[in-house]
């Protein structure tokens, strides 16, 4: 079976088990405690008024109708309207989603090289000066709490040497000058997002670190690789030919869950720094029983878990044609 | 000169019981274009001769003493990039194919031209996939299946794609480690056939690894047979097949099951396999012999030789 194939074939997986999400999110909703229209209704309203709200909104249908109206708004794109923000959901999360990813993805893709990196070198060293340094270090910035962390660069960094901006993702002088161009503005962002990028880095490297040490220090006892020194090949070869690719299955496991919880964990850095990201909608949206918003968040979430799933099993096809069953 | 003489080798481990001597004072050697078997049970020290040949002990391992001179050059003294060099070009290996010897990642075509490519700088990515087509010919794999990974062969067909990767360089000596355990009896023997032939029209020097000594009375010249990290007995397979000497060669030869064998004329060898920590002064096979004295336990061992291809490490016999 090719490539391709297997694709498609997780592909249609997907969507079904996406369905299945879609389902029971809509019925969690319903299920949840608290009114979804008590938000909205003045409480000066008669209960006539209160009455044709709701049928308005479709509340007094039986629920399988209910249900039939929400897949068909969802299916044409139409998560209905935020009560927060009385704009569309839709507008909300394509403001906010490309900020969150922006700033997850590219921690979590520098964190997965360098930590496979330098574990790969503290294996190959195990036991000697370099490999405690390493596993040390790791440990170190890998348990420290992840806000107390970002405090400290902010205090150190902004505060005290003012190299960087305390907080937010533009800065506005430079947004709202006519002048400046794509190169001026692109330079502003990554200005403000070093410092969480730093953060996240120095959290997240340390466990891809130790996984594929310890990956690959199993791997290292492999048959194959005795084969590859009976054949006398170099000990970079044996190291990055046919160690590491082997070693490094784990570690893309772990991205791709990573990658899938980058949306919702990242809520504790997007709070710290005031990044526009949403993780930070998703709290909030659930704390003002912002239910269209809320909904549409938990969705999005499944959807980016099953990509980076499904990205998770292309590569691991890839990498090991063991999986092409 | 023989391609290979070993000379007074012993190899021991660092482990957390204390020193443990693998193999004691073992000295053997080989001609151009023979073969040698070892047999011998877990722990008696066989693999252990193998790696040491390589240079491939692991880290615990060492040599404590000893000589190993193949081509008249004494390996044990030579650098890494030196084994290196040797490694494949010289010395190859064929692994057991059940083990993960294959890497499986990689397409079985392509870890063999690498083993081409290693070794001989001049050679380009083509001329060595051509050498690899002329190797799958040679060991009888379709070559289609060149392009394949390592799961999709069969036991029978990995055990020959190692042998074709032991082949690739032409080396003078082959050492082949339990080469078909783990195959069933028919495949086992198309195997040793290949190998055999494949040895003769090469005029490659064999060394065989078994803990079964059908697969090398079938297939070597001479045989040597290790208990407890010794060599108790060693000779042409002529003489060490119809008059072996040593009780445990003996016992070894009537647990070998034959066509005609009836049920209760298979011996069963009894006990346990001696500890090597502190091994015994004298002979490591008394515990379990017939022939036992008490004299056996405390008196060092000679080799009693029994005729000039012929020699026996037992104070019971000569």
């Amino acid at each position: 079976m090719d490539i391709w194939h297997f694709t498609v074939r997780r592909l249609i997986q997907i969507i079904i088990i996406f369905f299945v999400i879609f389902t029971v999110l809509f019925l969690l909703f319903r299920l949840a405690p608290g009114d979804p229209i008590s938000r909205i209704i003045d409480p000066d309203m008669t209960p006539e008024d209160a009455t044709r709200l709701m049928a308005q909104m479709g509340l007094d249908k039986p629920l399988w109708m209910q249900y039939l109206y929400y897949l068909k708004n969802v299916l044409s794109g139409n998560f209905g309207h935020s009560f927060y923000y009385g704009k569309p959901v839709i507008e909300i999360i394509s403001d906010r989603l490309p900020n969150t990813v922006l700033l997850f993805t590219t921690s979590v893709i520098l964190s997965a090289i360098v930590g496979v990196f330098l574990g790969k070198i503290a294996s190959w060293n195990k036991g000697k000066r370099t490999d405690t340094f390493m596993t040390m270090g790791a440990l170190v910035t890998h348990t420290l709490f992840l806000p107390w962390m970002a405090l400290i660069l902010i205090w150190i960094f902004s505060y005290k040497f003012s190299w960087f901006p305390i907080n937010g993702m533009i800065s506005e002088d430079v947004w709202l000058d006519p002048s400046s161009g794509v190169v001026r503005k692109g330079l502003d962002v990554l200005h403000h997002m070093i410092l969480p990028l730093s953060t996240l880095f120095l959290i997240y490297f340390g466990s891809y670190l130790l996984l594929m040490r310890s990956s690959m220090l199993e791997t290292l006892k492999e048959d194959y690789i005795l084969t590859a020194r009976a054949k006398g090949l170099k000990e970079k070869t044996i190291r990055n030919h046919h160690a590491a690719p082997n070693a490094a299955l784990p570690v893309v496991t772990s991205v791709g869950l990573s990658l899938a919880f980058s949306i919702n964990g990242g809520a504790l850095t997007e709070t710290v720094f005031t990044w526009p990201g949403i993780g930070r909608e998703l709290v909030f949206s659930v704390s003002n029983n912002d239910y269209p918003l809320a909904q549409a968040s938990f969705l999005l979430i499944a959807a980016v878990v099953l990509f980076s799933n499904l990205l998770v099993d292309i590569l691991y096809a890839y990498l090991d044609p063991r999986i092409r069953y | 000169m023989p391609l290979l003489e070993v000379d007074q080798l012993s190899i021991g481990y660092d482990t957390s019981d204390g020193y443990l001597s693998a193999v004691s004072d073992v000295s053997f050697s080989l001609e151009k274009g023979k073969s040698l078997g070892f047999v011998g049970e877990s722990g008696c020290g066989k693999t252990t001769i193998g790696m040491a040949l390589m240079g491939l002990l692991p880290p615990n391992g060492s040599v404590r003493s000893g000589r190993i001179l193949f081509k008249e050059e004494n390996l044990l003294g030579k650098s890494d990039e030196a084994m290196r060099q040797i490694r494949w070009n010289e010395i190859a290996m064929i692994f057991q194919a059940a083990m993960n010897a294959l890497n499986p990642v990689h397409r079985v075509g392509d870890q063999i031209a690498e083993a081409i490519l290693a070794h001989r700088p001049g050679v380009s990515k083509d001329e060595a996939r051509h050498q690899v087509k002329a190797l799958f010919e040679m060991v009888g794999i379709p070559k289609n299946r060149m392009k394949d990974y390592p799961h999709q062969y069969s036991g029978g067909m990995k055990q020959r794609a190692i042998i074709a990767m032991a082949m690739a360089l032409r080396p003078k000596l082959i050492i082949a480690d339990e080469p078909t355990t783990a195959l069933d009896v028919i495949v086992q023997d198309q195997i040793l056939q290949e190998a055999k032939r494949l040895q003769e029209t090469l005029d490659i020097s064999m060394i065989y690894i078994s803990h079964d000594i059908s697969v090398v009375a079938e297939t070597c010249h001479d045989i040597g047979v290790l208990y407890g990290g010794q060599l108790v007995e060693y000779g042409s397979r002529e003489s060490v097949l119809e008059s072996p000497f040593h009780p445990y060669t003996k016992m070894l030869l009537s647990s070998f099951l034959t066509v005609s064998t009836k049920r209760a004329d298979v011996v069963i060898v009894p006990g346990d396999t001696p500890n090597l920590i502190n091994p015994l002064p004298g002979c490591r096979f008394c515990e379990r012999c017939s022939y036992y004295e008490a004299s056996c336990k405390l008196k060092a061992l000679q080799y009693v030789t029994i005729s000039p291809t012929h020699k026996v490490l037992c104070s019971r016999c000569g």
